[in-house]
C-alpha cells in the first residue's frame, strides 16, 4: 500500500495580520508573500476567486514565484455566483476555466472548491444544481463542500466518486444541523477544511448574512486556534482514513494573526513527523508552544 | 487470579499546561489556587515535591514552601479534552476501561498475554506509546486487584511500572507508611498513628476484629486492602446514575445549625452539578455519620426537580428526623438519585417555578463562567 501524499496548507496567504506573526516585519524590497509561504507549504487553497474573477496575468505571476518548489499545488474556489447566487453565464464559465488551465497546464493545479452555503440541504432542485455544476466543469477534479447534513448519505458519496468529485469535510462550530468532524471518504481524495470553532462569533455571523460587512467583521468567525488537544483529536481522525486514499489536502481557514499557519504546522508535526518540519522563526516567536515540537 | 492495571497520569494538570506552554518545562509549576489567597493546589509538579509541595494542599501553603514556583489558574477544559484522548487511546487496546477519574484508568489485563505479550513490556509500550502520542507522562501500576494496582502505580513515579506479582502482594504492601492506601486522608491518619500504626504491616497483622471496632465495616475493608486483597472487578462507566456531596469535618460538630449550613452548601453543589449535566432527581437522601462511624442514611421521594429550594428544604427535613443522638457527627453528605433528563417543554406548563427555573439556568450560567462561588442563592 503505498501511502497517500498529504498537502497540508491555509485558505489563502495574503494576509496583512499575518505580520509579525508568520511573514516577518523586517522586508526587503523583493520580499514577497507567496514566495515565502510556499517555502513552508506545499499547497494553498485561493478564496479570492469566490469574490472576483481573478486577471489570468496575476495566476501567472503566481506560477512564476512557486517557480522553485517542486511540488506546490493550488485549489481554486468558485466564483460565488455559481453556488451561492446561482447566476452566471457562459462568459462566467470561460473566464474560471481559464486561470483553472493556466494552473493545470503548468501543473499547479488541484482542483475546483465548489463551497455551497449552510443552509443549501438535499432536495431535489439542490442535487441538480451540483450535477450541473459538476458536469460544467469536467476535466478537474471537483471538491464538493456541503455543510447540511441531509447530504451524509451513501448515495451522494457514490456519485460524487462516479463523477470524479470528492466531499469535502469541514470542522467547525456545530451549530444547528451543521455536520460535525468526522472524515468521510468519497473517492481518492480526502479534502478537509478546518474552520476554527468560534461557535460564539459564527452564531453572530449566520444572524448577520447578507448585510454588508468589513473585512474584520468577516473574519471574526475564523478567529481561533485550535488547541493541541483538537489537532492530536482530529489527526488521530485523519490518520484513520490514510490508508484508503492517494491524495489528503488540508487546509486551515482559520486565519486571523496567523493561527492557521501555527496549526497547519502543528498538524504537519503531528502526521508526518518533526524531523522533515520547517517552522519560520517568526511562528515560533508567536506560537511558543510549538517550540518543543521543532527539536 | 486476574491482572489489573492502574494507569495514573503524572502531574496530569501541570502536563497538559507544559503542552500549551512549553516554557513551563523544567520549572516549578503550581495549577489552581491563589498563593495570597484561598484556594487549592490542584495539581503541583515534580519540581516543587521536593519542596514538601503535595497536591491538594493549601495555595497559601504551598506558595510558603516553594515560594518560586509559577501559580496558574489552569485550563479546566483542556484536562477534559485530553483525559478523552488517553482514555479513547486506551479503548483501543482494552475491552474494558474503567475511568476512575480525570486523570486515572483501571484496565482488566486478564488473558491479554496471548494476543500482546507479557504484562510488565506491555505496560512500558502503553506509557511510550502515549507519551510520544500526547506529550503526557504517566506512571502504571499492575497487580492482582484494583487498590494494590494504584498503590503500585503510585510506587515510582513518574513514568513509573511497577508490578506486583501474584503472591508478592502481602510482601510487597509490608513496608509502605499507611496513607499509600487510598481511603486514608489526612482525618483518619492522626486516628490510626496514635493507635500505633505507621506501616502497612501493622494493619495486616492486628486483628480486623479491632479495626471492625474502631472503625465499623471500613475497618475490615482497610484490613483487607492491607493483606493485599481488594475489588478486582473492572467495570465500564455507564451514564451518571446519581449525584452525591458529602463532607468529613475537621473536628465533630453537635450544633444543629451549623451542620444545616453545611448541608445547604451541599445541595447547592449538588444541584448545580444536576443542572449541568441537564438533569432532575426524584429520590433525596441524606448521609449521617456519628463520631463513633455510626451511619445513617434517610430517603425521600418528591417530584422532579434541580431546585435547591426544593431540595434543601427535603433534605433538611430528613436530617433534623434522623439527629437523634446526642453524638457528634463526624460526616453529613447529599445523595440525588432517580435522575431523568430535564426536558425544556415543561416550560409549556408556565407557572411561578418557571421563572426559578430560569433564575436557576441563570446562575448556572454565570457560575460556568466565572466559577461556583461567583454567585450564591440564599437560604431563604
Amino acid at each position: 500500500m503505498i501511502p497517500p501524499k498529504i498537502y497540508i496548507g491555509t485558505s489563502g496567504w495574503s494576509y496583512k495580520d499575518w505580520v509579525p506573526n508568520f511573514y516577518p516585519c523586517q522586508q526587503s524590497s523583493t520580499f514577497d508573500f507567496l514566495k515565502y509561504y510556499s517555502g513552508y507549504f506545499n499547497t494553498v487553497e485561493v478564496n479570492s476567486t469566490y469574490y472576483t474573477y481573478i486577471n489570468p496575468q496575476i495566476v501567472e505571476g503566481w506560477i512564476n514565484k512557486v517557480e522553485e518548489k517542486d511540488e506546490f499545488l493550488f485549489t481554486i474556489k468558485l466564483h460565488q455566483d455559481f453556488t451561492h447566487k446561482r447566476k452566471y453565464n457562459k462568459d462566467n464559465i470561460k473566464s474560471v476555466k481559464l486561470i483553472l488551465d493556466k494552473l493545470s497546464n503548468a501543473e499547479r493545479l488541484s482542483g475546483l472548491l465548489i463551497q455551497f452555503p449552510y443552509s443549501f440541504m438535499l432536495n431535489k432542485e439542490n442535487a441538480n444544481h451540483i450535477k450541473a455544476l459538476i458536469d460544467t466543469f469536467p476535466e478537474y477534479e471537483k471538491y464538493i463542500e456541503v455543510r447540511h447534513k441531509s447530504w451524509y448519505i451513501e448515495r451522494f458519496f457514490n456519485f460524487l466518486k462516479e463523477n470524479r468529485s470528492a466531499l469535502c469535510t469541514i470542522d467547525q462550530p456545530e451549530i444547528g444541523q451543521a455536520v460535525s468532524f468526522n472524515p468521510v471518504i468519497a473517492g481518492d481524495t480526502a479534502y478537509i477544511r478546518f474552520h476554527g470553532r468560534n461557535e460564539e462569533a459564527w452564531t453572530n455571523s449566520i444572524k448577520s448574512s447578507g448585510q454588508e460587512q468589513t473585512y474584520e467583521q468577516r473574519s471574526e468567525r475564523y478567529n481561533y486556534l485550535y488547541t493541541p488537544a483538537e489537532i492530536i483529536d482530529a489527526g488521530l481522525r485523519i490518520k484513520e482514513i490514510l490508508n484508503a486514499v492517494k491524495k489528503v489536502l488540508i487546509y486551515y481557514n482559520n486565519h486571523p494573526k496567523g493561527n492557521a499557519a501555527a496549526n497547519a504546522f502543528e498538524l504537519i508535526n503531528f502526521l508526518i513527523g518533526s524531523d522533515v518540519i520547517k517552522i519560520p522563526e517568526t511562528i515560533l516567536k508567536a506560537f511558543p508552544r510549538l517550540s518543543n515540537k521543532n527539536k | 487470579m486476574k491482572t489489573i492495571f492502574h494507569l495514573d497520569m503524572d502531574a496530569f494538570f501541570v502536563s497538559v499546561e507544559r503542552i500549551l506552554d512549553p516554557s513551563l518545562m523544567g520549572k516549578p509549576v503550581i495549577v489552581g489556587g491563589d498563593p495570597n489567597g484561598r484556594g487549592i493546589a490542584a495539581a503541583c509538579s515534580y519540581e516543587t515535591r521536593k519542596y514538601g509541595v503535595q497536591s491538594g494542599m493549601p495555595a497559601r501553603t504551598a506558595y510558603r514552601l516553594c515560594p518560586n514556583a509559577l501559580f496558574i489558574h489552569g485550563h479546566g477544559k483542556e484536562y477534559g479534552r485530553y483525559s478523552k484522548l488517553v482514555k479513547k487511546f486506551l479503548d483501543g487496546y482494552f475491552s474494558v476501561v474503567q475511568q476512575a477519574s480525570i486523570d486515572e484508568f483501571s484496565l482488566d489485563f486478564t488473558g491479554c498475554e496471548t494476543i500482546y505479550g507479557d504484562a510488565l513490556s506491555f505496560a512500558k509500550r502503553i506509557q511510550s506509546e502515549i507519551f510520544n502520542l500526547f506529550k503526557l507522562p504517566c506512571s502504571i501500576g499492575i497487580a492482582s486487584n484494583k487498590t494494590l494496582a494504584k498503590i503500585a502505580s503510585d510506587f515510582n513515579k513518574p513514568m513509573g511500572v511497577t508490578y506486583v506479582p501474584a503472591g508478592k502482594e502481602k510482601e510487597f504492601l509490608a513496608p509502605l507508611p499507611i496513607e499509600k492506601i487510598p481511603g486514608i486522608g489526612k482525618k483518619l491518619l492522626p486516628l490510626l498513628r496514635t493507635r500505633g500504626f505507621r506501616i502497612v504491616s501493622d494493619i495486616a497483622d492486628t486483628s480486623p476484629d479491632y479495626l471492625a471496632a474502631i472503625l465499623g465495616k471500613f475497618g475490615l475493608d482497610l484490613w483487607e486492602k492491607a493483606n493485599g486483597r481488594g475489588n478486582d472487578l473492572v467495570v465500564v462507566e455507564h451514564e451518571r446514575k446519581s449525584i452525591s456531596k458529602e463532607t468529613t469535618f475537621d473536628t465533630d460538630l453537635v450544633d444543629k445549625a451549623k451542620i444545616e449550613s453545611i448541608l445547604f452548601d451541599l445541595t447547592a453543589k449538588a444541584c448545580q452539578l444536576l443542572r449541568d449535566e441537564n438533569f432532575q432527581s426524584s429520590t433525596i437522601s441524606i448521609k449521617l455519620r456519628y463520631s463513633d462511624f455510626v451511619t445513617i442514611t434517610r430517603a425521600k421521594t418528591v417530584k422532579n426537580t434541580d431546585d435547591d429550594k426544593v431540595v434543601y428544604d427535603t433534605a433538611v427535613d430528613l436530617f433534623r428526623k434522623a439527629y437523634t443522638r446526642r453524638v457528634g457527627v463526624r460526616l453529613i453528605g447529599i445523595h440525588l438519585s432517580k435522575l431523568s433528563s430535564f426536558g425544556e417543554q415543561e416550560v409549556l406548563f408556565a407557572d411561578e417555578n418557571v421563572i426559578r427555573k430560569r433564575m436557576l439556568r441563570a446562575v448556572m450560567k454565570i457560575r460556568g463562567k466565572y466559577g461556583y462561588n461567583s454567585i450564591h442563592i440564599g437560604k431563604n
